[in-house]
Parts: C-alpha cells; structure tokens; sequence
C-alpha cells in the first residue's frame, strides 16, 4: 500500500531530512514512528501527503510514484487519506458539525450524505452529544477526536497522524491511540509519528525508528510483543 | 461542477462577504473610489481630448492675395496651395464675396457707396490643414508663392495652443494609468488580508482534497461581488455628479465644448463595470494564488 524507495529529501535551505529511507507498510497495518525530535518523521509524512516532494527515490501508494504525481492530482490522493497533527486545525467559528462535515462539502458531496456521514463518524469518535459545541468549548482530547472525525468522515483506506497526542496528557492520549486502534482494526491502515514512548511500548504494534534521516530499526508486531 | 458544488461556493462567496463584514465593506468602497476616480479620468479625458479637437479644428490660415491678380491667376494660386501636402480644404472668398458678408454683418445695403465705390477687401484664401502641426510649414511654403500678399494663422499662439493641448492629453493618460493601478493594488491589498484571515480554512480544505477550483472560486466570487457593488456605487456617484456639472457647464460656461452623449456615457459605466468585476476577480486569483501550486 505504501513504499517509499530509497526516498531523499533536503530542503531547499539544504537541510538534509531523510537519507536513502527504504520502507514497506502493507493494507491495514498500523505501525508507529519514533525517534527523537529532529530526526525526519514529520518529513515522511509529509511526502506521504504530498506536501512535500522527495529529492530521490519514489514514493508509492496504491502504487502512484507521489513523486512524479501532478498538481491536479493531489486532491484525489488526499480523498483517500486523512490525516491528523498535534494541533488540531479546527476552525473556531464553525461547530463541530460544521468542521467535519466541511470535509464533505468541500469536495462536493450532496447534503444527504454529508449529513449521515458527519454523525456517522462522530458517533464512531464518540462525539454524538458535543455536536453542536464549538472546538473552543471542548477539551483537547475531544478536539482532536474532531479532528479524527473529519479525517475518517470520507472513509479513507490510510490515516495518517503526526504527533496527535503532543499536545495531551496521558490519560487523554490513551484514548487517542485507542480510538486508532479501533479504526485500524475496521480496516484502515494507520501511520503515527510520535514521541509517547510509553504508549508505544505497550501497544504491541510494529515500530519504525528514524534518526538523523535514516531508518535506524524496523521492528514488526511480532517482535515487540517478544521482546526482542 | 455538480449542483451541490456551484451552491457551496455561492453560499460560501457570500458568507464570508457578510462574516468579515468590516473589511467587504472597506474592499467595496476601495472599488468604489477607485473606480469613481477612474471614470473621472475617462471622462476629463475625453473632454480634454474634445477641447483640444475643438480648438485645433479651429486653426485655419488665411491667404490674402495681391488685388492685381485676375480670376485665372487666383484660380493657378488656389491650386497650387491644393497640390501642397497636408491640405485639408482650400476656400477662396472673393473680394466682393467679402464685401457682402461684412455688409451683411453690418446690416447695410449701401457699403460700397459709402466706401467711396472701392472695394478695400481682398481676395482670401482659407486653407484647413489636416494636423494643425502642419500649419507652420504650410504657411512658409505658401507665403513664397508670387501674389500672396500676406499669411496668417496666429502666429505664436498656435504654437502654444499646440503645447497645451499635447500636455492635456498626456496629464489625463496619466491620470487613468495612476488611478487603475491604485485601484489595483487597493483591492488586492484588501483581498489579501481577507485570505490571509481564512489561511487556515484554505489549508484545510486543501488537505481534505478540495480541488484548486474549488478553493480559488469562493474568493473571486467574493471578488467579483465587491468589484460589482464598488463599480454600482461608483457609476451612481459618477452619474450624479457629472449631470449636475454638466448643467452647470452648459447653462453657464456654454463656450466650453463638453462631451454630453447618452451613449459616451453608457460606455463610461459599462467599462467602469466591467473594470470593477475584472479588479475584483484579478486581486482575488492573485491573492488565493500563494496558497494554491498550480
Ligand atoms: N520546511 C523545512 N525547511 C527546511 N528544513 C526543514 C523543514 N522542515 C524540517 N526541516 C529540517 O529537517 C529535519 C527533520 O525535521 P522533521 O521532519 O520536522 O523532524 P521530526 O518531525 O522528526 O522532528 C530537521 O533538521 C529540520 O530542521
Ligand atoms: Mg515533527
């Protein structure tokens, strides 16, 4: 589903993020990724998105080369993708309704269906009685279930999370991860940066560490749950 | 674009008119002064281009021919002066043609008697050029011709007549040009704050996979509305103001040549109009475009 090939990224400013980067994330994996703060991860998400273009190699998913991927194009790859940050991005004069829901609007979906979806999907988050609050009205745990919320509201096939619990504690992050856990369990593959290593370690899932540019370890479910 | 679509953007041009009503508000009336000092350039402009017309149609020389000649002789003049470049009309008035219109002038029947029985006029040639920047060179040229007495077209003063008309046209050209680009730069100026303001909507909409259309239309939606109603306001106050001038010009200034067409003005709201939506639409698509790669 995603394949990154020998990917290089340096900044125009020179700064070299990610260094001949080679990784495989398969359908409905979830898979983490660590590493200290600097060390490139918000660079790999970003190509995955296509905010960013890599220097060399190729960027795969679904098999389209993101690198040779046209500006008109990027609206259909970011159809199939959400993604999520440390801060949210709601926008504070819209309800929670309304952000979600612009999601669905914003590509042309009738009334209707942005209807059902947006209370679909905030019901799956858990939302169902803030509907009609507005972002600032809410705790950070529950904005970035908005968040989690407009990001799943068009059902993509891969969710993508840069630092989504940085700005929440402990208990709250919990209930984030679990939230993706449950998400990812229904089908969608799930790709999280972040610093929380205690979550990390608990959740048995496969863990890609970068550092200074580089994939440093990989290491698959099976083996974190061993210990090895 | 389907239905749903063309309605979001419609609804979302308008709304985010109404939700910074503050800063619409300023866009409009940037337009609108804009605009109104953009008609009142067209409009100096072309009255200062019909002054001028009028006062250099005005410049005529007139040939006065030695009283000796006889018909054939001024007839061969007449001609020559035809055959001279950048002749527009040559008009022969007679000696006794003159005679008759001053007598007419003066409404009496006897002037010849009273004269003495001598004709004093002599016979006149009036040449209109067809740029009054001809004029001088035409009259060195005809001034050598054997049986021309004398030439005159106002000498000096054309020449500063010329200069003056010359630097009005250019002093309203450059009116218009200064005012346009203002108007310009005072709508995007205004547009830009208003999308800088919905930065982060634009970013979001672009990460959920909004299409660049989709992004970029609210805002010249938006644009096109306040250039729309910036030029109405502007072509009311132009209207307004430039009847109420022209009454005063025409019932007290009457010598003063204004341009007062229907249709001159018609053609001034229309591009006044026009100018306000492709403003608007222009600062809107230049200021969304730092947000949108194309
Ligand atoms: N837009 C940018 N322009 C220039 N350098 C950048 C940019 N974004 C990140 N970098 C640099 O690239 C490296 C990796 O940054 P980043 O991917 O944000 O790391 P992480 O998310 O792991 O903290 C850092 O050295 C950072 O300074
Ligand atoms: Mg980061």
């Amino acid at each position: 589903m995603i394949k990154l090939r020998n990917v290089s990224k340096i900044y125009p400013n020179g700064a070299r993020a990610l260094i001949g980067v080679n990784l495989k994330i398969a359908k409905g994996e979830f898979v983490f990724l660590v590493g200290p703060s600097g060390a490139g991860k918000s660079t790999l998400i970003k190509l995955l998105y296509r905010e960013e273009i890599a220097t060399r190699g190729q960027v795969l998913i679904n098999n389209v080369n993101l690198v040779r991927l046209k500006n008109s194009q990027i609206p259909a790859l970011r159809r199939n993708m959400g993604v999520i940050f440390q801060d949210f991005k709601l926008l504070p004069n819209k309800t929670v309704f309304e952000n979600v829901a612009f999601a669905l609007q914003v590509i042309g979906k009738n009334k209707k269906e942005v209807k059902e979806s947006t209370l679909t999907v905030l019901d799956l988050v858990g939302l169902s009685s803030k509907v009609n609050a507005f972002p600032a009205e809410l705790s950070g745990g529950e904005q970035q279930r908005v968040c989690v919320a407009r990001a799943l509201v068009n059902r993509p096939g891969i969710l993508i999370a840069d630092e989504p619990t940085g700005n929440l504690d402990v208990d709250t992050a919990w209930g984030i991860v679990d939230l993706l856990d449950k998400i990812n369990k229904y089908g969608t593959t799930v790709v999280m940066a972040t610093h929380a290593l205690q979550i990390v370690e608990q959740m048995n899932k496969r863990v890609v560490r970068v550092e200074g540019g580089k994939i440093i370890e990989d290491k698959a479910e099976e083996e974190v749950r061993l210990g090895i | 674009m389907a239905f749903n679509s063309v309605r979001y953007i419609l609804v979302q041009g308008l709304v985010s008119l109404k939700r910074n009503v503050w800063l619409s508000l300023a866009s409009i009336l940037t337009v609108a002064v804009s605009l109104i000092l953009l008609g009142s350039s067209i409009i100096f402009l072309a009255n200062t281009s019909t002054i001028a017309k009028t006062f250099e149609s005005q410049v005529q020389i007139a040939v006065f021919l030695d009283d000796k000649l006889n018909d054939g002789q001024v007839t061969a003049i007449q001609n020559r002066i035809k055959n001279l470049p950048g002749i527009e009309s040559v008009t022969l008035t007679t000696k006794e043609q003159a005679l008759w219109d001053f007598q007419e002038s003066m409404s009496t029947t006897s002037l010849l008697e009273d004269l003495g029985g001598i004709n004093p006029f002599p016979d006149k040639i009036t040449i209109v050029a067809t740029d009054p920047k001809l004029v001088q060179g035409i009259a060195s040229q005809v001034e050598k011709i054997s049986g021309v007495e004398s030439v005159r077209y106002g000498q000096g003063i054309l020449e500063k007549l010329l200069a003056f008309t010359n630097w009005l046209r250019w002093i309203g050209v450059a009116v218009v040009a200064a005012f346009a680009f203002a108007a310009l730069l005072l709508i995007s100026l205004s547009i830009k704050t208003n999308v800088n303001s919905r930065e982060k909507e634009i970013q979001i909409m672009r990460l959920v996979g909004a299409s660049n259309s989709f992004v970029r239309w609210p805002f010249i939606i938006e644009g096109l509305v306040v250039g729309l109603i910036g030029a109405l306001i502007a072509v009311a106050a132009v209207g307004f103001a430039y009847t109420w001038l022209l009454q005063y010009i025409i019932s007290s200034l009457a010598f003063i040549p204004v341009v007062a067409s229907q249709q001159f003005l018609l053609m001034v709201f229309i591009i006044m109009i026009l100018g306000g939506m492709l403003m608007g639409t222009l600062a809107s698509v230049i200021s969304v475009r730092k947000f949108l790669r194309f």
